[in-house]
């Protein structure tokens, strides 16, 4: 499902960044990859606050609906 | 790399700064050079190339200082200037400035500039905050599996900065790079006859062409223009559809492919080369902490406003009685000086260019340094504690309404400072709507430059709502600015909506120093200003108001008097039809300030002060009328410069100006003339 979905405190494995080359790369930059766990700190209608490891980065629902994560978690 | 290395002596070195942002590159470059550049806790703050010079035992250093970018995918302006200067490789080193603490996503820029070819040395800076955290990094390790020298340094308190400048002067020479990752069978097929096809085609052997060929196959806009400059438009479309060919057939896209392949390169070094506690173990943060109540869904403005408050009631109460005892000071200067002139002798022209001319114009601009120092102390701490990005991320409500983002909030802060580097910080912004929009309604954050105009009105005429009034000015800058946007957006540009991202860095204590710098750099170009183009403008004004020869001073028939008089009749419906309050506004174009240095020239301010005489001048409707346009209208050269040369056409700055000069005279005019009809402060 896509992160913009998600609740505060919960967190999920990112699977894929889908979307066109400039919010996929941007999104790649910040560390939105394949495999990695992020959290969801804030969510309250507007921008989403995620944790990704220790960095803390707003993002747009918009751009929050690019990335697809699996709520299982990731395997290790 | 290291292009034009001839052009410098063997004892010269030529080093650039390169990194993520907040990484604490300019930090690092104000520690090696010396220099005083402004550092603050955002990303974002550096948007220019600033240059510096250091020395090292018998070594001249020339140090760069680029934009901080998280890859050489470059999505703003300020990143271009970085990938532009990397991958044009004029320079012998890059030291690149990484962020121990978050090795990560730090390492996927590096790895990306080893893979180009750059010489490199790994900074592991803020190595204190990583072992505050429990990560411990094995640099030898680090430094083989990437194949460059790694250095740990603390920049902000000044650590490994000489072992650092000796790493940098041994290997100013150092042999290319040349990582290589394997990105799995298919890929690397590709690229090796991506590779042939390049060497066929003759590809400049100047640049690394396995990373070109990786860059091709990502699709990397700026690796197809280089390709099609270097071989011709007809090859380079063979090569394209070469690759496009062999997507095709492929199951998976190869920029993902790449893409996660270098993630797990990073993640395999990192597993051999650092120690971290497991992510689990890990309680939450203090700046977590202060989140969870400032980007609070209900408490986010209200806390926005009540800081900015803050700052408004600090830069008054504060800055006060400081402003009271320099402005007795400049009178009674005035009034001794003058007494003691005409006592000397001297002839009463020079005695009232001194008294009238430099004390009554440069003076009562002068008398605004404390306001000035306080304010950008405010600023400056507001800065350097993380706090910026949070404001930016609470206004994200306000400004997507107005088809912006949060992002376009933070130039709005900073030209609260001055409208300069506001207009300049529009280069964090990716798309070109959401910059242009953002450059056009910056003039209307109020900025220092008219912070004087508003205390001397607000000191004269509202003193006991000395505060308020200038609150409420700051606040009708920022209404306007947010109405404008929401017209801009719908009459400008339609759709091409950009994308929020945005990091938020952790909270930091501000440094003095750091906070200092800011203040005395911002105080500093306060006095040049006030030393050059304020008192070339109150000297032109003096003698304006002298001439033609024979002519009473400061009189209406004076040139001054005559040209204001001219002017005036646009102003007087707003209730300023004076020639005093024309010709002040006219050559406030020049500086925002330079309405108080007219004002007081013409009203030969040396008695009595500047106040008492716009006190018998202005009732306090017109006043605020008054204020309503100096906030509102066309803004000062210097920002008109700077829009057109980020605009690169003169169609903005000249929007600009008429579109604000039309709205200030619009909003003035309800002011006055609703004022007027309800009877308030008449």
């Amino acid at each position: 499902m896509p992160l913009a979905m998600l609740r505060k405190g919960e967190t999920a494995c990112i699977k894929e960044i889908v979307g066109g080359r400039t919010a996929r790369g941007k999104l790649n930059d910040l560390g939105f990859v394949n495999g990695k766990t992020v959290r969801i700190h804030s969510s309250s209608g507007g921008p989403l606050i995620v944790g990704l490891g220790d960095n803390r980065i707003a993002i747009g629902r918009g751009m929050a609906h690019k990335v697809i994560v699996d709520t299982e978690g990731c395997e290790n | 790399m290291a292009l034009n290395k001839k052009e410098r002596k063997n004892n010269e070195v030529k080093v650039a700064l390169a990194g993520n942002p907040n990484s604490g590159k300019t930090t690092m470059f104000n520690e090696i050079t010396g220099s005083r550049q402004h550092v603050g806790n955002w990303p974002g703050v550096t948007v220019e190339k600033k240059t510096g010079q250091a020395s090292y035992h018998n070594y001249s250093l020339e140090v760069i200082d680029l934009p901080g970018t998280y890859s050489l995918g470059a999505y703003s302006e300020d990143e271009v200037v970085a990938r532009d200067f990397l991958t044009a490789g004029d320079y012998d080193v890059v030291l690149n400035i990484i962020n121990s603490s978050n090795l990560d996503r730090n390492l996927y820029f590096t790895v990306q500039l080893l893979e180009m070819g750059v010489d490199l040395i790994a900074v592991l800076n803020m190595a204190d905050e990583a072992e505050k955290k429990g990560i411990k990094i094995d640099k030898n390790k680090l430094g083989q599996l990437l194949g460059t020298p790694v250095v740990e340094t603390v920049a902000s308190r000044g650590k490994g900065i000489d072992n650092l400048l000796e790493q940098t002067v041994q290997n100013r020479n150092l042999a290319e790079a040349s990582l290589k990752i394997d990105y799995g069978s298919e890929v690397e097929d590709l690229i090796s006859e991506v590779v042939e096809m390049l060497k066929q085609y003759d590809f400049s052997q100047q640049i690394n062409q396995r990373w070109a060929a990786v860059k091709l196959i990502e699709h990397d806009p700026e690796a197809v223009k280089l390709l099609e400059r270097e071989v011709g438009a007809s090859k380079a479309k063979k090569i394209k559809s070469f690759i496009a060919e062999r997507e095709l057939k492929s199951e998976d896209d190869f920029d993902n492919i790449i893409i996660d392949k270098k993630y797990e390169f990073i993640n395999k070094v990192i597993e051999e080369s650092v120690k971290r506690p497991a992510a689990d173990e890990e309680p939450e943060n203090h700046s977590d902490k202060i989140d969870a109540v400032v980007t609070n869904k209900y408490l986010g403005i209200p806390i926005f406003m009540a800081v900015m408050w803050g700052i408004f009631k600090f830069t008054f109460t504060v800055g006060d009685p400081l402003i009271g005892y320099i402005e007795t000071f400049f009178e009674a200067a005035g009034g001794w000086i003058g007494s003691l002139l005409l006592g000397a002798g001297v002839s009463p022209l020079i005695s009232s260019f001194i008294t009238d001319g430099i004390i009554g114009g440069v003076g009562s601009v002068l008398v605004f340094i404390p306001n000035i120092f306080l304010l950008f102390l405010a600023i400056g701490v507001l800065e350097d504690s993380g706090y910026m990005s949070r404001a930016a991320y609470v206004m994200d409500k306000v400004m997507s309404k107005l088809g912006l983002h949060g992002k376009s909030f933070i130039p709005m802060i900073v030209g609260f400072g001055c409208n300069v580097p506001g207009v300049m910080a529009t280069r964090t912004l990716d798309s070109k709507r959401d910059r242009i929009i953002s450059i056009l309604i910056n003039p209307l954050m109020s900025c220092s430059a008219r912070l004087p105009v508003y205390v001397v009105f607000a000191g004269a005429l509202f003193s006991n709502h000395a505060s308020t009034v200038v609150f409420s000015l700051y606040a009708l800058g920022i209404v306007m600015a947010v109405i404008m946007a929401g017209i801009f957006n719908k009459i400008l540009f339609k759709g091409e909506r950009s994308h929020f991202v945005m990091e938020l860095p952790p909270y930091r204590f501000p440094t003095l120093k750091g906070v200092f710098i800011h203040m005395w750099e911002k105080v500093g170009a306060f006095l040049k200003k006030a030393g050059t183009i304020i008192f070339s403008v109150v000297v032109l004004i003096w003698v304006l108001a002298n001439l033609p020869l024979g002519v009473e001073y400061a009189s209406a028939e004076s040139f001054i008097g005559q040209f204001g008089q001219l002017v005036a009749p646009i102003f007087a419906p707003l209730g300023f039809g004076s020639w005093q309050a024309a010709a002040s506004l006219v050559f406030g174009i020049l500086a925002k300030e330079v309405v108080v240095g007219t004002l007081g020239v013409v009203y030969a301010a040396g008695e009595g002060g500047l106040r008492a005489a716009l006190t018998t001048n202005f009732s306090p409707l017109a006043a605020y009328s008054f204020l309503t346009m100096v906030l509102i209208y066309t803004p000062c050269i210097a920002t008109l410069g700077a829009i057109k040369s980020e605009t690169q056409s003169w169609k903005w700055p000249l929007i600009t100006a008429s579109y604000l000069f039309v709205l200030a005279w619009i909003v003035s005019f309800v002011i006055y003339q609703g004022g007027l009809l309800l009877g308030i402060g008449i």
